[in-house]
Protein backbone atom coordinates (compact mmCIF):
# COMPACT_ATOMS: atom_id res chain seq x y z
CA UNK A 1 0.00 0.00 0.00
CA UNK A 2 1.34 3.49 -0.87
CA UNK A 3 -1.02 6.05 1.41
CA UNK A 4 -0.78 9.93 0.99
CA UNK A 5 -2.73 12.99 1.67
CA UNK A 6 -2.46 16.02 -0.12
CA UNK A 7 -4.14 19.37 1.10
CA UNK A 8 -3.57 22.14 -1.06
CA UNK A 9 -4.88 20.40 -3.89
CA UNK A 10 -8.74 21.07 -5.39
CA UNK A 11 -10.40 19.29 -8.52
CA UNK A 12 -12.26 22.32 -10.18
CA UNK A 13 -13.45 20.15 -13.07
CA UNK A 14 -14.21 17.23 -14.83
CA UNK A 15 -15.76 16.62 -18.46
CA UNK A 16 -16.40 13.39 -20.25
CA UNK A 17 -17.01 12.85 -24.30
CA UNK A 18 -17.87 9.57 -25.56
CA UNK A 19 -18.33 8.72 -29.84
CA UNK A 20 -21.47 9.00 -31.03
CA UNK A 21 -21.75 5.48 -32.04
CA UNK A 22 -24.01 3.01 -29.86
CA UNK A 23 -24.09 -0.40 -29.49
CA UNK A 24 -27.24 -2.09 -28.14
CA UNK A 25 -26.86 -5.78 -26.98
CA UNK A 26 -30.57 -6.16 -27.79
CA UNK A 27 -29.44 -5.72 -31.34
CA UNK A 28 -26.94 -8.37 -31.19
CA UNK A 29 -29.66 -11.21 -30.59
CA UNK A 30 -27.57 -12.97 -33.01
CA UNK A 31 -24.55 -13.75 -30.70
CA UNK A 32 -27.30 -15.43 -27.72
CA UNK A 33 -29.34 -17.79 -29.79
CA UNK A 34 -31.82 -14.67 -30.84
CA UNK A 35 -32.91 -15.30 -27.38
CA UNK A 36 -33.88 -12.29 -25.40
CA UNK A 37 -34.26 -14.24 -22.20
CA UNK A 38 -30.78 -14.93 -22.27
CA UNK A 39 -29.43 -11.40 -22.73
CA UNK A 40 -31.49 -10.89 -20.09
CA UNK A 41 -30.30 -12.60 -17.94
CA UNK A 42 -26.39 -11.27 -19.40
CA UNK A 43 -28.26 -7.55 -18.33
CA UNK A 44 -29.24 -8.42 -14.74
CA UNK A 45 -25.91 -10.12 -13.54
CA UNK A 46 -23.43 -8.13 -15.19
CA UNK A 47 -25.19 -4.76 -16.59
CA UNK A 48 -24.68 -5.73 -20.56
CA UNK A 49 -27.15 -3.25 -22.14
CA UNK A 50 -25.16 -0.09 -24.15
CA UNK A 51 -22.21 1.02 -24.97
CA UNK A 52 -20.11 3.52 -27.30
CA UNK A 53 -17.82 2.86 -29.82
CA UNK A 54 -15.16 4.43 -31.91
CA UNK A 55 -15.16 3.68 -35.30
CA UNK A 56 -11.66 3.10 -36.99
CA UNK A 57 -10.84 6.76 -37.44
CA UNK A 58 -11.28 7.49 -33.58
CA UNK A 59 -8.11 7.77 -31.55
CA UNK A 60 -7.47 8.17 -27.59
CA UNK A 61 -6.15 11.36 -28.24
CA UNK A 62 -9.25 12.56 -30.12
CA UNK A 63 -11.54 12.14 -27.35
CA UNK A 64 -9.12 13.59 -25.03
CA UNK A 65 -8.51 16.16 -27.59
CA UNK A 66 -12.53 17.03 -27.58
CA UNK A 67 -13.22 16.60 -23.63
CA UNK A 68 -10.39 18.94 -23.34
CA UNK A 69 -11.98 21.49 -25.39
CA UNK A 70 -15.40 20.93 -23.89
CA UNK A 71 -13.88 21.50 -20.16
CA UNK A 72 -11.92 24.82 -21.56
CA UNK A 73 -15.19 26.13 -22.88
CA UNK A 74 -17.62 25.16 -20.52
CA UNK A 75 -14.79 26.60 -17.39
CA UNK A 76 -13.82 29.76 -19.19
CA UNK A 77 -9.94 28.79 -18.38
CA UNK A 78 -7.41 31.09 -19.61
CA UNK A 79 -5.20 28.58 -21.69
CA UNK A 80 -1.77 30.45 -20.80
CA UNK A 81 -2.92 29.71 -17.23
CA UNK A 82 -2.45 25.71 -17.54
CA UNK A 83 1.19 25.22 -16.30
CA UNK A 84 1.11 21.51 -16.59
CA UNK A 85 -0.72 19.02 -19.02
CA UNK A 86 -0.97 15.27 -18.32
CA UNK A 87 -2.51 12.96 -20.70
CA UNK A 88 -3.14 9.44 -19.70
CA UNK A 89 -2.92 6.92 -22.32
CA UNK A 90 -2.36 3.33 -23.13
CA UNK A 91 -3.13 3.34 -26.86
CA UNK A 92 -1.49 5.92 -28.38
CA UNK A 93 -1.39 7.38 -32.02
CA UNK A 94 2.08 7.21 -32.61
CA UNK A 95 4.94 5.80 -29.91
CA UNK A 96 6.90 8.44 -29.90
CA UNK A 97 7.05 11.45 -29.32
CA UNK A 98 5.03 11.43 -26.36
CA UNK A 99 1.25 12.34 -27.62
CA UNK A 100 0.73 14.83 -25.20
CA UNK A 101 3.24 17.46 -27.24
CA UNK A 102 0.67 17.16 -30.17
CA UNK A 103 -2.16 18.18 -27.61
CA UNK A 104 0.02 21.10 -26.46
CA UNK A 105 0.11 22.30 -29.46
CA UNK A 106 -3.40 22.04 -30.54
CA UNK A 107 -5.15 23.42 -27.12
CA UNK A 108 -2.23 26.64 -27.83
CA UNK A 109 -0.14 26.26 -24.50
CA UNK A 110 2.65 28.14 -23.73
CA UNK A 111 6.01 27.20 -23.76
CA UNK A 112 5.62 27.43 -19.47
CA UNK A 113 3.28 24.24 -19.40
CA UNK A 114 5.43 21.12 -19.03
CA UNK A 115 3.73 18.42 -20.40
CA UNK A 116 3.96 14.70 -20.43
CA UNK A 117 1.85 11.06 -21.21
CA UNK A 118 1.44 9.21 -18.56
CA UNK A 119 1.53 5.38 -19.46
CA UNK A 120 -1.86 3.98 -17.33
CA UNK A 121 -5.18 1.60 -17.90
CA UNK A 122 -8.30 1.25 -15.69
CA UNK A 123 -6.90 2.92 -13.12
CA UNK A 124 -5.55 5.83 -15.26
CA UNK A 125 -7.69 8.70 -13.63
CA UNK A 126 -6.52 8.06 -9.98
CA UNK A 127 -3.22 7.31 -10.80
CA UNK A 128 -3.25 10.86 -12.78
CA UNK A 129 -5.05 12.81 -9.78
CA UNK A 130 -2.53 11.13 -7.77
CA UNK A 131 0.97 12.32 -10.08
CA UNK A 132 -0.75 15.82 -10.88
CA UNK A 133 -2.02 16.61 -6.73
CA UNK A 134 1.95 15.50 -5.51
CA UNK A 135 2.98 18.13 -8.36
CA UNK A 136 0.91 21.23 -7.23
CA UNK A 137 1.15 20.20 -3.47
CA UNK A 138 4.73 20.53 -3.55
CA UNK A 139 4.55 24.46 -5.13
CA UNK A 140 5.90 23.30 -8.13
CA UNK A 141 2.66 23.58 -10.58
CA UNK A 142 -0.50 25.89 -9.57
CA UNK A 143 -3.11 24.83 -12.82
CA UNK A 144 -3.16 20.86 -14.20
CA UNK A 145 -5.17 19.74 -17.07
CA UNK A 146 -5.53 16.16 -17.02
CA UNK A 147 -6.45 13.96 -19.71
CA UNK A 148 -7.55 10.48 -20.14
CA UNK A 149 -8.41 8.63 -23.51
CA UNK A 150 -8.91 5.51 -23.89
CA UNK A 151 -10.40 3.06 -26.68
CA UNK A 152 -10.86 -0.60 -25.87
CA UNK A 153 -13.05 -1.37 -28.25
CA UNK A 154 -10.72 -1.19 -31.44
CA UNK A 155 -9.38 -4.27 -32.69
CA UNK A 156 -11.85 -6.66 -30.87
CA UNK A 157 -14.16 -8.51 -32.99
CA UNK A 158 -17.79 -8.15 -32.31
CA UNK A 159 -18.37 -11.98 -32.50
CA UNK A 160 -15.87 -11.81 -29.10
CA UNK A 161 -18.62 -12.53 -26.47
CA UNK A 162 -15.90 -12.24 -23.63
CA UNK A 163 -14.65 -8.87 -24.73
CA UNK A 164 -16.88 -7.29 -26.95
CA UNK A 165 -20.21 -6.33 -24.57
CA UNK A 166 -17.58 -5.10 -21.97
CA UNK A 167 -16.01 -2.06 -23.85
CA UNK A 168 -16.81 1.38 -24.05
CA UNK A 169 -14.29 4.44 -25.47
CA UNK A 170 -14.19 7.55 -24.06
CA UNK A 171 -12.20 10.57 -23.19
CA UNK A 172 -12.11 12.88 -20.31
CA UNK A 173 -10.47 16.28 -19.09
CA UNK A 174 -10.25 17.31 -15.00
CA UNK A 175 -8.83 20.53 -14.22
CA UNK A 176 -6.81 20.49 -10.32
CA UNK A 177 -5.73 24.10 -9.10
CA UNK A 178 -3.79 24.94 -5.88
CA UNK A 179 -6.19 26.28 -3.42
CA UNK A 180 -5.10 28.34 -0.15
CA UNK A 181 -7.99 26.80 1.90
CA UNK A 182 -6.83 23.16 3.60
CA UNK A 183 -9.20 20.87 1.49
CA UNK A 184 -7.90 17.50 2.30
CA UNK A 185 -7.75 14.31 -0.28
CA UNK A 186 -6.34 10.91 0.39
CA UNK A 187 -5.06 8.63 -1.74
CA UNK A 188 -4.17 4.70 -1.32
CA UNK A 189 -2.87 3.12 -4.25
CA UNK A 190 -1.86 -0.84 -4.32
CA UNK A 191 0.37 -2.45 -6.59
CA UNK A 192 0.17 -5.83 -7.68
CA UNK A 193 3.22 -6.22 -10.64
CA UNK A 194 2.59 -10.28 -10.10
CA UNK A 195 -0.41 -9.66 -11.95
CA UNK A 196 1.19 -7.99 -15.32
CA UNK A 197 -0.10 -11.03 -17.36
CA UNK A 198 -3.59 -10.90 -16.09
CA UNK A 199 -4.88 -8.17 -18.30
CA UNK A 200 -2.29 -7.97 -21.08
CA UNK A 201 -1.80 -6.72 -24.83
CA UNK A 202 1.11 -8.88 -25.50
CA UNK A 203 1.44 -8.17 -29.38
CA UNK A 204 0.58 -4.51 -29.25
CA UNK A 205 4.40 -3.45 -29.74
CA UNK A 206 8.18 -3.66 -29.72
CA UNK A 207 8.31 -7.19 -28.10
CA UNK A 208 6.68 -8.48 -30.88
CA UNK A 209 8.43 -6.52 -33.29
CA UNK A 210 5.42 -4.22 -34.45
CA UNK A 211 8.25 -1.66 -35.97
CA UNK A 212 10.37 -3.90 -37.94
CA UNK A 213 8.21 -6.39 -39.36
CA UNK A 214 9.73 -7.46 -42.71
CA UNK A 215 7.89 -8.32 -46.16
CA UNK A 216 8.72 -11.70 -45.49
CA UNK A 217 6.84 -11.44 -41.74
CA UNK A 218 3.69 -10.73 -42.97
CA UNK A 219 2.87 -13.94 -44.39
CA UNK A 220 3.40 -15.18 -40.95
CA UNK A 221 1.41 -12.39 -39.59
CA UNK A 222 -1.74 -12.64 -41.71
CA UNK A 223 -1.76 -17.03 -40.57
CA UNK A 224 -1.36 -15.47 -36.71
CA UNK A 225 -3.99 -12.87 -36.99
CA UNK A 226 -6.60 -15.90 -37.78
CA UNK A 227 -5.73 -18.41 -34.87
CA UNK A 228 -7.51 -18.40 -31.83
CA UNK A 229 -6.61 -19.91 -28.24
CA UNK A 230 -9.38 -21.63 -26.42
CA UNK A 231 -9.50 -20.98 -23.00
CA UNK A 232 -10.18 -22.77 -20.12
CA UNK A 233 -13.55 -21.67 -19.92
CA UNK A 234 -14.19 -22.87 -23.30
CA UNK A 235 -14.32 -19.49 -25.11
CA UNK A 236 -12.07 -18.50 -27.64
CA UNK A 237 -9.92 -15.44 -28.29
CA UNK A 238 -7.37 -14.04 -31.11
CA UNK A 239 -4.13 -14.93 -30.58
CA UNK A 240 -3.20 -11.73 -31.15
CA UNK A 241 -5.61 -9.99 -29.16
CA UNK A 242 -5.70 -8.64 -25.80
CA UNK A 243 -5.84 -11.29 -23.12
CA UNK A 244 -8.02 -11.07 -20.36
CA UNK A 245 -7.69 -13.85 -17.21
CA UNK A 246 -11.49 -13.23 -16.17
CA UNK A 247 -11.33 -15.44 -13.01
CA UNK A 248 -8.27 -14.02 -11.92
CA UNK A 249 -8.63 -10.58 -12.62
CA UNK A 250 -11.96 -11.19 -10.59
CA UNK A 251 -10.74 -12.78 -7.77
CA UNK A 252 -8.11 -9.81 -7.44
CA UNK A 253 -11.21 -7.31 -7.62
CA UNK A 254 -13.23 -9.17 -4.88
CA UNK A 255 -10.17 -9.44 -2.60
CA UNK A 256 -7.79 -7.17 -3.16
CA UNK A 257 -9.31 -3.77 -4.52
CA UNK A 258 -12.32 -3.48 -1.16
CA UNK A 259 -9.16 -4.33 1.00
CA UNK A 260 -7.61 -1.06 -0.93
CA UNK A 261 -10.39 0.95 0.16
CA UNK A 262 -11.02 -0.50 3.56
CA UNK A 263 -7.09 0.34 4.41
CA UNK A 264 -7.99 4.33 3.00
CA UNK A 265 -10.90 4.56 4.97
CA UNK A 266 -9.14 3.74 8.33
CA UNK A 267 -5.59 6.14 7.08
CA UNK A 268 -8.67 9.23 6.48
CA UNK A 269 -10.27 8.52 9.90
CA UNK A 270 -14.03 7.96 8.25
CA UNK A 271 -16.12 5.73 7.54
CA UNK A 272 -18.22 3.63 5.28
CA UNK A 273 -20.96 6.21 6.64
CA UNK A 274 -19.53 9.32 6.26
CA UNK A 275 -18.82 8.59 2.41
CA UNK A 276 -21.08 10.10 0.58
CA UNK A 277 -20.97 8.16 -2.27
CA UNK A 278 -18.37 4.73 -3.83
CA UNK A 279 -17.27 5.68 -7.12
CA UNK A 280 -16.04 2.73 -8.76
CA UNK A 281 -14.30 1.70 -12.02
CA UNK A 282 -17.13 0.36 -14.24
CA UNK A 283 -15.46 -2.99 -14.51
CA UNK A 284 -19.33 -4.36 -14.81
CA UNK A 285 -22.15 -4.43 -12.29
CA UNK A 286 -21.28 -7.82 -10.87
CA UNK A 287 -17.80 -6.51 -10.34
CA UNK A 288 -19.00 -3.12 -8.83
CA UNK A 289 -21.45 -4.76 -7.15
CA UNK A 290 -19.20 -7.55 -5.71
CA UNK A 291 -16.51 -4.62 -4.49
CA UNK A 292 -19.38 -1.95 -2.86
CA UNK A 293 -20.42 -5.22 -0.81
CA UNK A 294 -17.24 -6.64 0.23
CA UNK A 295 -15.85 -2.92 1.00
CA UNK A 296 -18.71 -2.94 3.62
CA UNK A 297 -21.26 -0.38 1.95
CA UNK A 298 -24.80 0.51 1.47
CA UNK A 299 -25.00 -0.47 -2.39
CA UNK A 300 -27.71 2.65 -2.95
CA UNK A 301 -23.98 4.34 -2.58
CA UNK A 302 -22.37 2.59 -5.12
CA UNK A 303 -23.60 3.44 -8.81
CA UNK A 304 -23.28 1.31 -11.60
CA UNK A 305 -25.48 2.97 -13.99
CA UNK A 306 -22.58 4.11 -16.23
CA UNK A 307 -21.63 0.72 -17.27
CA UNK A 308 -24.88 0.36 -18.50
CA UNK A 309 -25.04 3.66 -20.63
CA UNK A 310 -21.95 3.53 -21.76
CA UNK A 311 -20.08 0.20 -21.27
CA UNK A 312 -16.29 0.10 -19.33
CA UNK A 313 -14.69 3.03 -20.84
CA UNK A 314 -11.60 1.90 -18.80
CA UNK A 315 -9.49 5.18 -17.48
CA UNK A 316 -12.73 7.30 -17.95
CA UNK A 317 -15.41 5.61 -16.13
CA UNK A 318 -15.09 7.02 -12.41
CA UNK A 319 -15.34 10.94 -14.24
CA UNK A 320 -18.68 9.57 -16.25
CA UNK A 321 -19.93 8.15 -12.76
CA UNK A 322 -19.43 11.76 -11.95
CA UNK A 323 -21.22 13.15 -14.86
CA UNK A 324 -24.02 11.44 -14.21
CA UNK A 325 -24.54 12.09 -10.93
CA UNK A 326 -28.30 13.95 -9.83
CA UNK A 327 -27.34 17.36 -8.86
CA UNK A 328 -28.67 17.09 -5.16
CA UNK A 329 -25.87 14.43 -4.34
CA UNK A 330 -23.55 15.30 -1.40
CA UNK A 331 -20.16 15.18 -3.01
CA UNK A 332 -17.61 16.10 0.14
CA UNK A 333 -16.55 12.46 0.68
CA UNK A 334 -16.33 10.79 -2.78
CA UNK A 335 -14.03 7.65 -2.38
CA UNK A 336 -13.45 6.70 -5.80
CA UNK A 337 -11.59 3.40 -7.17
CA UNK A 338 -10.37 2.46 -9.73
CA UNK A 339 -8.83 -1.01 -10.60
CA UNK A 340 -7.33 -3.32 -13.31
CA UNK A 341 -4.41 -3.75 -15.67
CA UNK A 342 -1.62 -4.05 -13.74
CA UNK A 343 -2.59 -5.16 -11.57
CA UNK A 344 -3.25 -1.73 -9.70
CA UNK A 345 -6.08 -1.39 -7.00
CA UNK A 346 -6.04 3.20 -6.70
CA UNK A 347 -8.35 4.49 -4.41
CA UNK A 348 -9.10 8.28 -3.20
CA UNK A 349 -11.10 10.42 -0.89
CA UNK A 350 -11.92 13.79 -2.45
CA UNK A 351 -14.06 16.72 -2.05
CA UNK A 352 -15.99 17.17 -5.02
CA UNK A 353 -18.66 19.29 -3.80
CA UNK A 354 -17.37 22.53 -5.72
CA UNK A 355 -16.56 20.78 -8.70
CA UNK A 356 -18.03 21.47 -11.70
CA UNK A 357 -19.57 18.18 -13.54
CA UNK A 358 -20.61 19.22 -16.85
CA UNK A 359 -23.00 16.49 -18.86
CA UNK A 360 -21.58 13.97 -21.01
CA UNK A 361 -21.16 14.99 -24.48
CA UNK A 362 -20.79 13.81 -27.75
CA UNK A 363 -17.76 13.85 -29.41
CA UNK A 364 -17.07 16.50 -32.01
CA UNK A 365 -14.41 15.91 -34.73
CA UNK A 366 -11.86 18.04 -34.31
CA UNK A 367 -10.02 20.04 -37.50
CA UNK A 368 -7.18 18.56 -37.03
CA UNK A 369 -8.32 14.93 -37.67
CA UNK A 370 -7.69 13.24 -41.19
CA UNK A 371 -10.45 12.11 -42.55
CA UNK A 372 -9.57 8.52 -42.74
CA UNK A 373 -6.01 6.29 -42.85
CA UNK A 374 -5.33 7.11 -46.36
CA UNK A 375 -5.50 10.93 -46.02
CA UNK A 376 -3.11 10.65 -42.91
CA UNK A 377 -0.12 8.37 -45.06
CA UNK A 378 -0.80 11.17 -47.79
CA UNK A 379 -0.15 14.03 -45.63
CA UNK A 380 3.49 12.36 -43.87
CA UNK A 381 4.31 11.52 -47.96
CA UNK A 382 3.82 15.31 -48.50
CA UNK A 383 5.04 16.41 -45.36
CA UNK A 384 8.68 14.20 -45.94
CA UNK A 385 9.21 15.85 -49.07
CA UNK A 386 8.56 19.12 -47.74
CA UNK A 387 5.55 20.11 -49.25
CA UNK A 388 3.11 20.75 -46.81
CA UNK B 1 -29.09 -20.19 6.56
CA UNK B 2 -31.83 -23.81 5.96
CA UNK B 3 -30.89 -25.66 2.74
CA UNK B 4 -34.53 -24.70 1.51
CA UNK B 5 -33.63 -21.18 1.23
CA UNK B 6 -30.03 -21.43 -0.57
CA UNK B 7 -32.08 -23.24 -3.10
CA UNK B 8 -34.14 -20.61 -3.54
CA UNK B 9 -30.88 -17.92 -3.55
CA UNK B 10 -29.20 -20.38 -5.68
CA UNK B 11 -31.85 -20.01 -8.47
CA UNK B 12 -31.15 -15.93 -8.19
CA UNK B 13 -27.61 -16.42 -8.27
CA UNK B 14 -27.79 -18.40 -11.58
CA UNK B 15 -30.62 -15.88 -12.93
CA UNK B 16 -32.46 -19.64 -13.48
CA UNK B 17 -36.12 -19.45 -14.30
CA UNK B 18 -36.28 -23.26 -12.75
CA UNK B 19 -35.85 -24.80 -9.52
CA UNK B 20 -32.55 -25.95 -8.46
CA UNK B 21 -33.03 -29.74 -6.73
CA UNK B 22 -30.47 -30.87 -4.66
CA UNK B 23 -29.50 -33.79 -7.16
CA UNK B 24 -29.59 -31.29 -9.96
CA UNK B 25 -26.39 -31.98 -11.99
CA UNK B 26 -24.06 -28.53 -12.35
CA UNK B 27 -23.23 -29.16 -15.81
CA UNK B 28 -26.60 -29.65 -16.91
CA UNK B 29 -27.86 -26.36 -16.40
CA UNK B 30 -27.47 -23.68 -19.01
CA UNK B 31 -26.84 -21.62 -16.68
CA UNK B 32 -23.52 -22.69 -15.48
CA UNK B 33 -21.53 -20.88 -16.85
CA UNK B 34 -18.08 -18.53 -15.89
CA UNK B 35 -20.69 -15.74 -15.28
CA UNK B 36 -22.32 -17.98 -12.67
CA UNK B 37 -19.00 -19.24 -11.18
CA UNK B 38 -18.43 -15.71 -10.42
CA UNK B 39 -21.47 -15.12 -8.85
CA UNK B 40 -21.46 -17.74 -6.66
CA UNK B 41 -17.65 -17.00 -5.89
CA UNK B 42 -19.40 -13.47 -4.38
CA UNK B 43 -22.28 -14.99 -3.13
CA UNK B 44 -19.95 -17.52 -0.97
CA UNK B 45 -17.89 -14.55 0.06
CA UNK B 46 -21.00 -12.11 0.80
CA UNK B 47 -22.92 -14.41 2.97
CA UNK B 48 -20.32 -16.90 4.42
CA UNK B 49 -17.02 -15.40 4.17
CA UNK B 50 -15.63 -18.37 1.93
CA UNK B 51 -13.44 -18.00 -0.39
CA UNK B 52 -14.23 -19.81 -3.17
CA UNK B 53 -12.00 -20.49 -5.88
CA UNK B 54 -12.62 -22.12 -9.53
CA UNK B 55 -10.52 -25.00 -9.42
CA UNK B 56 -13.43 -25.65 -5.86
CA UNK B 57 -15.77 -25.14 -8.15
CA UNK B 58 -14.87 -27.31 -10.74
CA UNK B 59 -14.56 -30.69 -8.85
CA UNK B 60 -18.57 -30.30 -7.94
CA UNK B 61 -20.50 -32.36 -9.96
CA UNK B 62 -24.06 -31.86 -7.85
CA UNK B 63 -25.90 -28.98 -6.08
CA UNK B 64 -25.29 -31.03 -3.28
CA UNK B 65 -21.76 -30.61 -3.63
CA UNK B 66 -22.08 -26.91 -3.65
CA UNK B 67 -24.23 -26.85 -0.41
CA UNK B 68 -21.35 -29.07 1.19
CA UNK B 69 -18.52 -26.79 0.50
CA UNK B 70 -20.33 -24.09 2.47
CA UNK B 71 -19.85 -26.41 5.22
CA UNK B 72 -21.84 -26.28 8.46
CA UNK B 73 -23.17 -22.51 6.77
CA UNK B 74 -25.95 -24.15 5.30
CA UNK B 75 -27.86 -26.05 7.71
CA UNK B 76 -29.16 -29.86 6.68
Amino acid sequence: MSLNKFNKVKISGISVVVPENEINIYDEAEYYDNSIKKIDRMRKMVGFWKRRVANKEQTALDFAYNAAINLIEEMKIDVNTIDALLYVVQKPDWLGPVNSYFLHHKLGLSKECIATDIVQGCAGWVFGLYIASQMIESGAHKKILLLNGDTPSIGIDPSDRNQAPIFGDAGSATLLEYTDQTQPSHFNIDTIGEGYDAIISPFSANRFGLNFLKDEDFEKLSILRKEKATLPTGNTQPLLGSYIDGLKVFDFTIKQVPKTIKTLLEYANTSQSDINLLALHQANKQIVQGVGTEAGFDLAKVPYEAFEMYGNNTMCSIPTVLSMLDKDIKKENVCCCGFGNGLISAAAILNLSDTYLGEIKTFKKPEYVWANTDEYIDYWRKKMQGQV
Amino acid sequence: MKKEEFLVELEDVLQREEPCNETDILEEYDEWDSLSKMAIMAFYSKNFGINVTLNDLKELKTVEDLIKLAGDKIDA
